[in-house]
């Protein structure tokens, strides 16, 4: 069992960076992404090509993220001028339009086999008991600790975090005071953008990391950040070890193991209800 | 008002219907190629009405196929500039299901009903077997796979691939585990691939009954985006010598990259033709994993090996610009085949008389495969159940087995 | 039904017609897109009628698809029932899916079901479908067997479910839906139970997508797990947004652009995956152009500017008695009443009482806890200690719209009226029972409210506070509590609705419960004045004592 807890790590910190980005994007701009994680396959994928090509591995990492930042700040633009005054599901809606298009277009581009990303850290290992701990968990696990202290000193100590959660809370007053809206949104989309890429590229060498199956890791982000009901940081990456712990652990008992899919969906649901138990009305109307 | 408009518009577009008779020259949109009707000028076939055959492949999207169709029409490309059946010219359509039911439900009407082919060869598609099985059936058409995936192709009274498939191939893999690599304890992982559980469990109660043997383990539950590890740690776990799994190229490279992780080296590895491309033997070289671990099993004649069997295929696929894999031998198989078939024919080249001639068709013998192609009027057709076997040398395959492992008929 | 909506069905049947005259494959694709529009009006009544996201519509097609699956292989049943047992077994899933719904909202509930669709097609649908593994496809009965039967089938399965969710426009149930899709309080305060009206949305929601499911189970003969991923899902979600899948048209226009587009591609030959990319550029584009979607841009009716609204004077003569008998008259009482929120004291032991026949007012300088208490009254807040009765009757544990029925009706600070629907169908709603046209003329003309078919929209907001007022009166409640009913009003208007107020309790036979910052109005208009300040009672009896005396200036006034 140990093993099993220890191996869902990778899966798991991959889950909790996605569903970070996830709940900032939406705190910060009030859209819930659904392509965050394409975005970050996207970035992935560039940066393999471009390793390929020969370019050398850490410019490609960074050129990765950095097409990640591109692609996110451009939707970023998108919402930003067209969509800033549309609801939240219209605009959320409009990320699953971006997600199946992206899609499609990093099919085209990339093709339909699997690339091998190099792991980042190779021969990189640490023997826990029984199991292996390879470079890639703990870059994972790292690189969820290193990213929610950054996002959390972040919000809390920079005027510039500040002036971000001030924004997202009443965005018309800080336009009235000159704060530069659409430039701060932008750059909330390509940061998440970045984390994304960033987070994708370190799960890519671990599993099977065709374009659509990288693509598809949105939704163990949204059920993470569904647990942290889209505003705490602290609870989404608890719940995006936790899924990832769950669907393994599942997978070792015969009985439960065909329906493991189901189970972190219930255990989100439960948690969910009792924690809106009290919340009979919706909050603005 | 809409509807009735986009239909005008539409039908004007067209180029024809089956209404029609003569010079149709409708294209068909693929990514690969557009097929035309005109053969190369200077032979006689430029005046007889063609002979029309079909195909629908899952070109754009996720998983795609496109080789089996690409090698099937180099084929026909051939006999076209040398005469033509008969003086008639091959018309070969290609269509793309983007692996999408509702694409290949389209795809094959627009065939049968608009086109009006007289078979369909060549087909290499993620689910069109289990979409169009029923209604090549109730259409009297017959369908000479090039690859066939899910398992209605292989159940289907219509449908008769030339390919082993992922079913019996599983079956072939077990039994090479047990059998010819010998080992004790054989153990199974499974990718859960919507619909392919049912006949994933009889290929292996097909294995139980050949051998009498049984699993020391199994898992049927992976999923293609799981991470390998804590399965490859179970089965280590369990004390499996050999693990025999499915799933596509990229997984075989995970497994044998979670085995290098883990430091396992004592686990010998079987898995299907999917693994067996040379992109997997150089990803996996240059990692310096799986060496001496992973066999992979082979449906036709191995391709990355220089066989003299392969010499005409070899350079026809690299005159017509076709990737040489095992998707390209499946499709030049199942057109070669077709082209004996309607060469064989006597009298006019109709549905009615090829389908005629593929019920009668049994123990067609081809170098390239080692047990015989045979259609015929059973309900289900697997004629394909020998495999060639090759394990990772390096960053090369060698071949494990000299001769053809055929499964017996039990 | 409107003219328009009579067009648009007759183009259909005649398009049908004209397609019938194709060949087979024309009629397939038709029959294609009458399925993917039953599929997206799904999406127009949960979402574009009700207002809540569902990621999971192609899984309740599956469901329906799957029970007509193994009613084919199992028994006898004819496919048109089959048809119909199909849709109705995915309701009840509809409905399970619909309680979280009851407390999840926007992109919770949105996540919470894309979830679902990922559960079922990884349990259920993977498993595969019935008939698949045995070959046993859904036979479809003679005339239907044909693929130009069967586009005639689809054709008219798809227009009398249209014909069927337009006409619940005019019904109670699609004017609930409506108002839920504005304010979940609004609908409470109207009587209505704001859980019954989700639950039968996502219940009809899954009823007709479950049709959609049984019909391409027939159509393909089987159905496998790639035909409803929940990938599917998204998409005809986002299709039923940008087309504005609660009008007709819309719903269609998004079957024919899913069935067609693909063979244009074809036809043009352009390889398929630019359609994707196409609709995420054209849906983007669509949708940046306003939220209610293509049909509702198309089709809008331009709304009356406000000079146009016709408004009703009342005519002279003696006003119609609704009076019950007045020895009888209850008594609304509040008693003891505290909320708490953590350590700050919203209201302590406040004591209220109301008379049916007398007018109450509430007065108290802001964040007194006025509105708090009335929250409380009509249960839209529970309280802490204390308990409401009316007469006998206990109120305490009861939701907000069992009070409502019960004849506690209330109007809030910032008025609740449903934007969308007239301002007669509004009474109907609020009056709960059968409302008569004289009876609806006769209430908005008391509180000169405009004609009966003029939409809530188009009048401005003080008529739409007057509007809430008459939409409480029309339920002839016993007692009714106005938060703030002069707020924004000007002079002349103030004086008129005191003068309308005054009348009420006589005309009405209500109690009336008044929170007023309009010291003139309140002076004018009520029996006995209720001052509260910082959540306590410091003054209470007859409005020219309570307003002379020290207590309530220093309350006012700071001083």
């Amino acid at each position: 069992m140990i093993d099993t807890a220890i191996a869902s790590l990778t899966s798991g910190g991959a889950y909790a960076l996605l569903g970070v980005g996830l709940v900032l994007t939406y705190r910060m701009t009030g859209v819930l992404n659904f392509a965050h994680a394409v975005v970050g396959a996207f970035g992935t994928y560039t940066a393999i090509v471009a390793f390929e090509a020969g370019v050398g591995y850490g410019v490609a990492m960074i050129l990765g993220v950095a097409v990640a930042a591109l692609l996110s700040g451009g939707i970023g633009v998108v919402m930003a001028r067209w969509f800033a005054e549309e609801a939240t599901i219209v605009r959320s809606t409009v990320t699953i339009a971006m997600f199946l298009g992206v899609l499609v277009v990093g099919f085209r581009l990339f093709g339909d086999t699997p690339r091998v990303v190099p792991a980042l850290l190779p021969g990189v290992r640490l023997e826990v008991g029984t199991v292996t701990l390879t470079g890639s968990t703990l870059l994972s696990v790292g690189g969820v600790i290193v990213l929610a202290g950054a996002v959390a000193w972040f919000l809390a100590k920079t005027r510039t975090g500040i002036v971000l959660r001030a924004v997202s809370e009443r965005p018309i007053t800080a336009r009235l005071l000159g704060v530069p809206l659409r430039t701060l949104v932008v750059a909330v989309w390509a940061v998440s953008g970045a984390v994304a890429g960033a987070a994708v590229t370190i799960i890519a060498p671990t599993r099977t990391n065709d374009y659509a199956s990288l693509a598809i890791l949105i939704l163990p982000a949204l059920a993470a950040a569904l647990l942290g009901g889209f505003q705490r940081v602290g609870a989404t990456i608890v719940a995006g070890f936790g899924i990832a712990l769950v669907e393994l652990m599942g997978a070792r008992i015969p009985a439960v193991a065909r329906y493991r899919t189901v189970v972190p969906f219930l255990v989100i649901l439960a948690a969910l209800l009792w924690m809106q138990r009290k919340e009979v009305w919706d909050e603005a109307r | 008002m809409l509807v009735t408009v986009m239909a005008i518009v539409v039908a004007a577009c067209t180029g024809g219907s089956v209404e029609d008779d003569g010079q149709t020259t409708t294209t068909v949109a693929t990514t690969q190629a557009t097929v035309t009707t005109t053969a190369a000028p200077a032979t006689t076939a430029a005046d007889l009405e063609p002979i029309k055959l079909g195909s629908v492949n899952s070109l754009t999207g996720q998983i795609v196929f496109p080789e089996a169709s690409a090698a099937a029409k180099a084929v026909f490309d051939r006999v076209n500039r040398e005469g033509g059946i008969d003086g008639r010219p091959i018309e070969y359509l290609i269509e793309d299901d983007a692996a999408d039911p509702a694409g290949a439900a389209q795809a094959a009407r627009r065939l049968v009903e608009d086109e009006g082919v007289v078979a369909m060869v060549g087909s290499a598609s993620l689910l069109e077997c289990a979409v169009n099985g029923a209604y090549y059936a109730e259409q009297g058409v017959y369908s000479i796979q090039g690859t066939g995936v899910d398992p209605l192709c292989f159940a289907s009274s219509n449908i008769s691939p030339v390919n082993t498939g992922p079913y019996l191939g599983y079956t072939v893999s077990l039994y090479f585990a047990s059998e010819v690599l010998a080992k004790e304890n054989v153990c199974a992982l499974i990718f859960d691939i919507p619909d392919f559980r049912p006949a994933m469990d009889a290929a292996i109660q097909q294995w139980r009954d050949l051998t009498g043997k049984d699993l020391a383990f199994s898992n049927f539950t992976l999923q293609f985006t799981d991470d390998v590890t804590p399965f490859v740690l179970q089965a280590r776990d369990a004390g499996c010598e050999v693990v025999v799994s499915n799933g596509l190229d990229v997984h075989y490279i995970g497994f044998m990259q979670a085995l290098q992780a883990q430091g396992i080296d004592d686990m010998a590895w079987v898995g299907l033709t999917s693994g067996y491309t040379a992109e997997v033997a150089e990803t996996l070289g240059s990692m310096g994993a799986g060496s001496g671990i992973l066999h992979v099993n082979s449906e036709f004649e191995p391709f990355t090996l220089d066989s003299p069997v392969l010499e005409d295929w070899r350079n026809l696929m690299t005159e017509a610009g076709v990737p040489l894999t095992s998707f390209a031998e499946g499709g030049y198989l199942a057109a070669t085949i077709m082209v004996d078939v309607l060469e064989g024919i006597d009298g006019p080249i109709t549905r009615e008389s090829v389908s005629e001639a593929l019920l009668a068709l049994e123990g067609y013998e081809h170098p390239m495969i080692g047990s015989p192609y045979s259609f015929g009027d059973a309900p289900a057709h697997n004629p394909n159940r020998a495999s060639k076997f090759l394990r990772l040398s390096g960053g090369t395959w060698e071949l494990a087995t000299d001769d053809w492992v055929v499964l017996p008929t039990g | 039904m409107r003219r328009g909506d009579l067009v648009l069905f007759g183009s259909v049947a005649a398009a049908t017609v004209l397609f019938a005259l194709l060949p087979p494959f024309w009629a397939f694709l038709a029959s294609s897109a009458f399925i993917s529009a039953l599929l997206i009006s799904s999406v127009g009544v949960v979402y574009g009628r009700a207002g809540m996201v569902s990621l999971c519509q192609v899984t309740f097609a599956g469901i329906g698809g799957w029970v007509v699956g193994y009613l084919g292989v199992a028994t006898a049943v004819p496919y048109p029932v089959a048809l119909v047992l199909g849709a109705l077994a995915a309701v009840p899933v509809g409905v399970v899916i619909g309680l979280p719904a009851l407390r999840l909202r926007g992109v919770n509930l949105a996540v919470v079901t894309l979830g679902f669709a990922v559960a079922v097609s990884s349990v259920v649908f993977v498993q595969g479908f019935p008939g698949a593994r045995t070959n046993d496809p859904v036979t479809r009965p003679g005339l239907v067997a044909g693929e130009r039967g069967f586009m005639v089938f689809t054709a008219a399965v798809f227009l009398i479910v249209a014909a069927a969710l337009l006409a619940t426009k005019r019904t109670r149930l699609g004017a609930a839906w409506e108002a839920v899709r504005h304010s979940e309080r609004a609908t409470a305060a109207l009587g209505l139970s704001v859980s019954l009206i989700k639950l039968s949305a996502f219940a009809v929601s899954a009823f007709v997508a479950g049709l959609a499911g049984g019909l391409l189970a027939a159509q393909l003969g089987f159905l496998n797990a790639r035909n409803v991923e929940p990938v599917d899902s998204l998409v005809v979600f986002v299709i039923g947004v940008f087309v504005g899948a609660h009008h007709v048209g819309g719903a269609l226009l998004g079957g024919v652009l899913g069935s067609f587009f693909p063979e244009l591609l074809r036809r043009l030959s352009i390889p398929q995956d630019v359609g994707p990319i196409l609709f995420a550029i054209g849906a983007t584009h669509i949708l940046a152009r306003g939220g209610r979607g293509l049909a509702e841009h198309l089709g809008r009716r331009r709304p009356a500017a406000g000079g146009d609204v016709v408004v009703l004077r009342p005519e002279g003569g003696a006003p119609t008695r609704h009076r019950a008998d007045p020895g009888r008259d209850l008594v609304l009482r509040a008693s003891g009443i505290e909320v708490r929120y953590g350590a700050v004291v919203a209201l302590e032991d406040v004591d209220v009482e109301v008379a049916q026949g007398r007018i109450l007012g509430l007065i108290g300088p802001n964040g007194a806890g006025k509105s708090t208490l009335v929250d409380v009254i009509t249960g839209f807040h529970r309280p802490d200690a204390g308990s409401v009765t009316v007469g006998e009757t206990v109120l305490d544990g009861l939701p907000a719209h069992r009070r409502a029925r019960l004849g506690i009706r209330r109007t809030f600070q910032t008025e609740r009226t449903v934007p969308a629907l007239g301002a007669g169908e509004y009474l109907r709603l609020a009056a709960g029972g059968h409302l008569d046209r004289a009876e609806v003329v006769e209430l908005l003309a008391f509180l000169d409210g405009p004609d009966p078919d003029t939409p809530v929209y188009a009048v401005d907001t003080g008529t739409r506070r007057r509007l809430e007022i008459m939409g409480c009166l029309a339920a002839r409640p016993t007692f009714l509590l106005l938060d703030e009913p002069a707020a924004g009003l000007t002079e002349d208007e103030s004086l008129r609705l005191a003068d309308r107020l005054r009348q009420v309790p006589e005309r009405f036979g209500v109690g009336l419960l008044v929170v007023e910052h309009d010291i003139d109005l309140v002076a004018a208009v009520c029996d006995e004045l209720v001052v509260l300040d910082f959540g306590r009672v410091i003054g209470r009896g007859a409005p020219d004592e309570v307003l002379a005396s020290d207590v309530v200036a220093e309350a006012y006034l700071g001083v």
